[in-house]
């Protein structure tokens, strides 16, 4: 009787070419990722911790205020923060028309507040105040998460 | 024999082109790279205001009409550390007792009381989100803030 045997390999390569279509796709999703992160957000901003908050959901239509500090050389008295948005900067004066454009294009815009811990509320108040003026009733404050 | 010279010709075929697996191996280090790069980051979340405007306060803007009851949250310094004050209440630890006071207030008083949070000019940020976070905590649903006092 004559059995059935497998047959013998040929030594054919597995085909990568999906396998790195696929990675190649994922990694130039992370780069772009990254860089609108970092475009977004500013570094040298320590942000306050708190107890209770929540995760947006949504994540259009949203538009990041950073307010990143400044170094006095008079010790105990703050400098104005830098207004940063989308790398951009702009001053405290012209944050009120800044704000209103964005809100004419985006109307249910919603508005994060990225700020450092130190900074002293007389500079965070112009910002609220800005954001009413411009009718801007959805505000966020970004935090981390305490314990 | 020519039988046998085909087969040879083609398995000589198979290894036809550049060699992909250092390839592979370097693009899989970068795509593992970057997934551990942006779970490190530290977890933040958001404390959500609706309520920005105060009639009469931060701006022109009108708002619905308040209700009858209103909790002003006052916040000066002290020093390096700063107090709350409402009304009679005073304290400077801004996590327990303020917590347990608007606590038992909200029961009295329902959680539809305005809350202002009134901070002085030169109170931290952290402390005036300290003190909201409490007021969220609380189950406040109206939370607004103040100009800043001198």
């Amino acid at each position: 009787m004559k059995l059935r045997t497998l047959k013998p390999m040929q030594g054919e390569a597995v085909n990568v070419t999906p396998l790195i279509d696929v990675v190649m796709c994922l990694i130039i999703f992370f780069l772009l990722v990254g860089h609108i992160a970092k475009k977004a957000s500013v570094k040298g901003i320590q942000i306050p911790s708190a107890l209770a908050g929540k995760s947006l959901g949504n994540r259009s239509n949203e538009l990041i205020i950073n307010l990143v500090p400044r170094h006095s050389d008079i010790a105990g008295v703050q400098r104005r923060p830098r207004i940063s948005i989308w790398g951009d900067n702009y001053t405290y004066d012209n944050l009120g028309s800044v704000l209103r454009e964005y809100k004419g294009r985006h109307p249910n815009l919603k508005l994060v507040i990225r700020a450092d811990m130190r900074t002293e509320y007389r500079f965070i108040a112009p910002v609220l105040v800005a954001c009413a003026k411009a009718k801007i009733v959805s505000v966020h404050f970004m935090t981390r998460r305490k314990g | 024999m020519a039988m046998k010279r085909k087969r040879i010709g083609m398995h000589a075929a198979h290894h036809v082109g550049p060699n992909m697996t250092p390839m592979v191996d370097v693009v899989m280090v970068i795509l593992i790279f970057f997934m551990l790069g942006s779970s490190f980051t530290s977890p933040v979340w958001y404390l959500t205001n609706n309520t920005p405007a105060i009639r009469g306060g931060m701006s022109d803007v009108k708002t619905s009409k308040f209700p009858p009851v209103k909790l002003i949250i006052k916040l000066d310094r002290r020093g390096t550390k700063t107090m709350v004050t409402i009304g009679a209440f005073q304290t400077e630890n801004l996590n327990g007792d303020l917590m347990h006071w608007l606590n038992k207030r909200r029961k009295i008083l329902g959680k539809k009381t305005q809350v202002i949070i009134k901070p002085h000019e030169s109170v931290p940020y952290q402390d005036v989100i300290t003190v909201y976070s409490d007021c969220v905590r609380a189950r406040y649903h109206r939370v607004a803030f103040g100009m800043p006092t001198r």
